[in-house]
């Protein structure tokens, strides 16, 4: 036996100090885990993620501790104080409760950080020297201060770098399962160190023999059933976690495809609403020279039956015919490379040159709207993208410039188009005199369904936001005194 | 007057299309002139003879069939003949209701374009005559004596000489001389005429 006054020297089961690490390691995973279910729940399903994850972070949090002490071996017998064991029991789950709650907030700043790990790291704390309070053995524990400071502030500080992990592993990414394996085996070392620096704050030193009322014997087998509870309760919200995670993931993805779709439908069907809205232009714009040349053409044909001396006639009308059949095939490649068809395709090209085929498309458009057109184009900007595209995005733009300028009274109505070279590409304007409009407008226009016209559905702008955006660039709408501008930028480089 | 030249007005604002029309009506003889704008054509000082108007659907700033309303409000009657790249049935049953000669899709057959603008200065002749033959006629009847203008519509009712003397109480030989004068006045040698004359300027039976 050993003297009275004497410390009882202690040894750990090394196999019962890696399970109990193992266990921290699992159960960090699984703190990790559900932080990113509890930030996309809201509402009763996120305060259900909430408390089912708090049990399971606690219980394991709480098993570690347990299985950590129980590989504690000391030369008498040890019994435990089982109401001080659950009261630990409990600070380990509202600790767990609270980490989760601040890691799964929608802002994580220094403060928060700071104050969370304090106050989960005092818990943890708690959770330990509760939990070595409940031992009943015949002996006095004594406290090392230093050791036990240096637990307190290593209990601090490691949830403080577990509350970064888990705020920062929170959204799906595709390598997330091995990071948060590797910041779980992180954080389980560092819970697994805090805890046997206090356990090593600890002495005992022989005394008689302790009051044993409500104290139980932890058998190995009770132990063991601790480990396979414990990992059986963690793995089983891991598996609800990555379950519900997988279904809400597809559910997303569903979205998603729908939602492109819906775009691209509207794409096609904006774009034969122009088409319907210009037919009308275009078969005006084909129509006018091939009327004078077949008007021309009889013209030269009468002539020639009387006689044909009228030479000078003959011929201006025959130079007539032959310019507006220039006109007339001018007219029609244009149409041609509107409706080119299929998948977005990128090429280098001019943007000048879009910008002068839109003008040409929309120009008897203009003229019958009584609008000036000034096209202020700085040579030589080439960007990579589909020609296609751009055109449907400049046409909406001068479309919508033209109908704020229909019912414009009292000054000119103006339309100015320009092109400049940017640092990484190409910048395009294009600017009316119409009435302008509200800056709150301007924050909403390029909203799907947002329209400040009587007839219009809402989809030009959102449409034409996201072709240049898949170019690379940036479209947007500048407010002024006396008209809107808008501005798009397109990259040289894809 | 009925002599004048005709004259053929042409609204479109493609130049190259005015011109290639002005060479084909010139071709036929006919004066044209051109205009690029409905304003213009309503500020031009149109010369007094039958005339037509070629009106394209689309102009700048105004629709071709507001114009022929336009027109029609400012009393200003001319025959017109549609022209139009993109014509439609709405389209057409409008202009047609509205008085158009003709509504030709473009581009049109001369031939059609042609014929449209002989009917519509015919029309415009036609017209004109009788505007200018109502002018004359009351022209005469302004020529009228008070007493005369009395016994104008009497006579057209059919009274014999006895009852209007009795109607506008004086002698029946007073009454002869006054329907001798006014039949002479208006140009009318038999009651039938003077009755057809009455009508078209519009002086009514008093008498059933």
């Amino acid at each position: 036996m050993i003297s009275a006054s004497a410390a009882l020297t202690g040894s750990y089961d090394y196999n019962e100090v890696a399970r109990s690490v193992l266990i921290a390691i699992v159960a960090s995973y699984a703190a990790l885990d559900l932080t990113g279910r509890v930030t996309a729940a809201r509402g009763r399903v996120r305060l259900a993620w909430l408390s089912g994850g708090a049990i399971a972070m606690g219980i394991g949090i709480w098993a570690m501790h347990f299985k950590g002490m129980m590989a504690f071996h000391l030369p008498v017998p040890v019994e435990y104080h089982w109401p001080t064991v659950l009261a630990s029991l409990l600070v380990a789950v509202l600790a767990s409760a609270f980490a989760l709650y601040v890691a799964s907030r929608h802002k994580m700043g220094w403060r928060e950080a700071f104050a969370g790990s304090v106050i989960m790291g005092a818990g943890i704390a708690g959770l330990h020297y509760i939990a070595m309070a409940a031992m009943r053995l015949p002996a006095n524990t004594r406290y090392s201060p230093l050791l036990v400071t240096a637990s307190i502030l290593l209990a601090i500080l490691f949830s403080l770098i577990g509350l970064l992990m888990a705020f920062g592993l929170r959204e799906e990414t595709r390598w997330s399962v091995p990071r948060r394996l590797g910041s779980a085996t992180v954080m389980g070392v560092a819970i697994s160190v805090m805890h046997y620096t206090g356990m090593a704050a600890a002495s005992f030193i022989f005394a008689s023999s302790p009051n044993l009322s409500h104290a139980v014997n932890i058998s190995s087998l009770a132990n063991n059933g601790i480990s396979i509870v414990t990992l059986v309760v963690i793995v089983a919200a891991i598996t609800t976690s990555s379950v519900e995670r997988r279904a809400s993931a597809e559910v997303e993805r569903r979205a998603d495809e729908a939602l492109q779709e819906a775009q691209a439908k509207l794409t096609r069907v904006t774009r034969v609403q122009a088409m319907g809205e210009l037919a009308a232009a275009i078969a005006h714009e084909v129509n006018q020279p091939l009327t004078a040349i077949v008007t021309n053409g009889n013209f030269c044909l009468r002539e020639l039956a009387a006689g044909g001396r009228n030479l000078e006639e003959l011929r201006e009308a025959i130079a007539e015919i032959v310019n507006d059949g220039a006109r007339a095939s001018a007219v029609i490649s244009r149409i041609r490379s509107l409706l080119v068809k299929g998948a977005p395709e990128r090429a280098e090209l001019d943007i000048n040159e879009v910008i002068q085929e839109v003008t040409g498309l929309i120009r008897s458009e203009l003229a019958r709207n009584r609008i000036s057109l000034r096209t202020d184009l700085t040579a030589d900007l080439r960007v990579r993208g589909d020609r296609v595209q751009l055109q449907q995005v400049l046409i909406n733009l001068i479309m919508n410039s033209i109908d704020a300028m229909r019912t414009l009274a009292g000054r000119p109505r103006k339309l100015l188009i320009k092109s400049a070279k940017q640092s990484d590409g190409v910048l395009v304007q294009v600017q009316d005199s119409g009435p302008g409009m509200e800056p709150e407008v301007a924050d909403r226009i390029f909203e799907p369904f947002f329209t400040t016209k009587a007839e219009g559905i809402g989809m030009g702008l959102s449409i034409s936001r996201s072709i240049i955006e898949s170019h690379g660039g940036r479209l947007w709408a500048v407010a002024l005194p006396n008209g809107a501008l808008f501005e798009f930028t397109v990259p040289t480089q894809d | 007057m009925a002599d004048a030249e005709p004259i053929v007005f042409v609204i479109d604002d493609d130049p190259s299309v005015r011109r290639a029309i002005r060479r084909l009506i010139g071709s036929v003889g006919l004066q044209v002139e051109l205009f690029g704008s409905a304003r213009e054509f309503l500020h031009s000082r149109r010369p007094d003879a039958p005339s037509c108007l070629v009106l394209d659907i689309r102009l700048p700033g105004i629709s071709g069939l507001d114009f022929q309303c336009e027109l029609a409000a400012a009393n200003i009657h001319i025959p017109i003949i549609f022209i139009t790249a993109h014509g439609d049935i709405p389209m057409t049953v409008r202009a047609m209701k509205a008085g158009a000669v003709e509504f030709l899709t473009k581009p049109f057959h001369d031939q059609d374009l042609l014929d449209a603008i002989h009917v519509a200065l015919e029309r415009d002749r036609a017209k004109r005559k009788q505007e200018a033959e109502i002018a004359t006629l009351l022209q005469r009847w302004e020529s009228l004596t008070p007493r005369e203008r009395e016994v104008l519509p009497l006579v057209v009712s059919g009274l014999l000489n006895k009852q209007i003397a009795a109607e506008i109480g004086t002698s029946e030989t007073t009454v002869k001389v006054h329907r001798g004068q006014l039949m002479r006045k208006m140009g009318a040698d038999s009651l039938a005429a003077l009755v057809r004359l009455a009508e078209r300027i519009g002086i009514p039976n008093t008498k059933p």
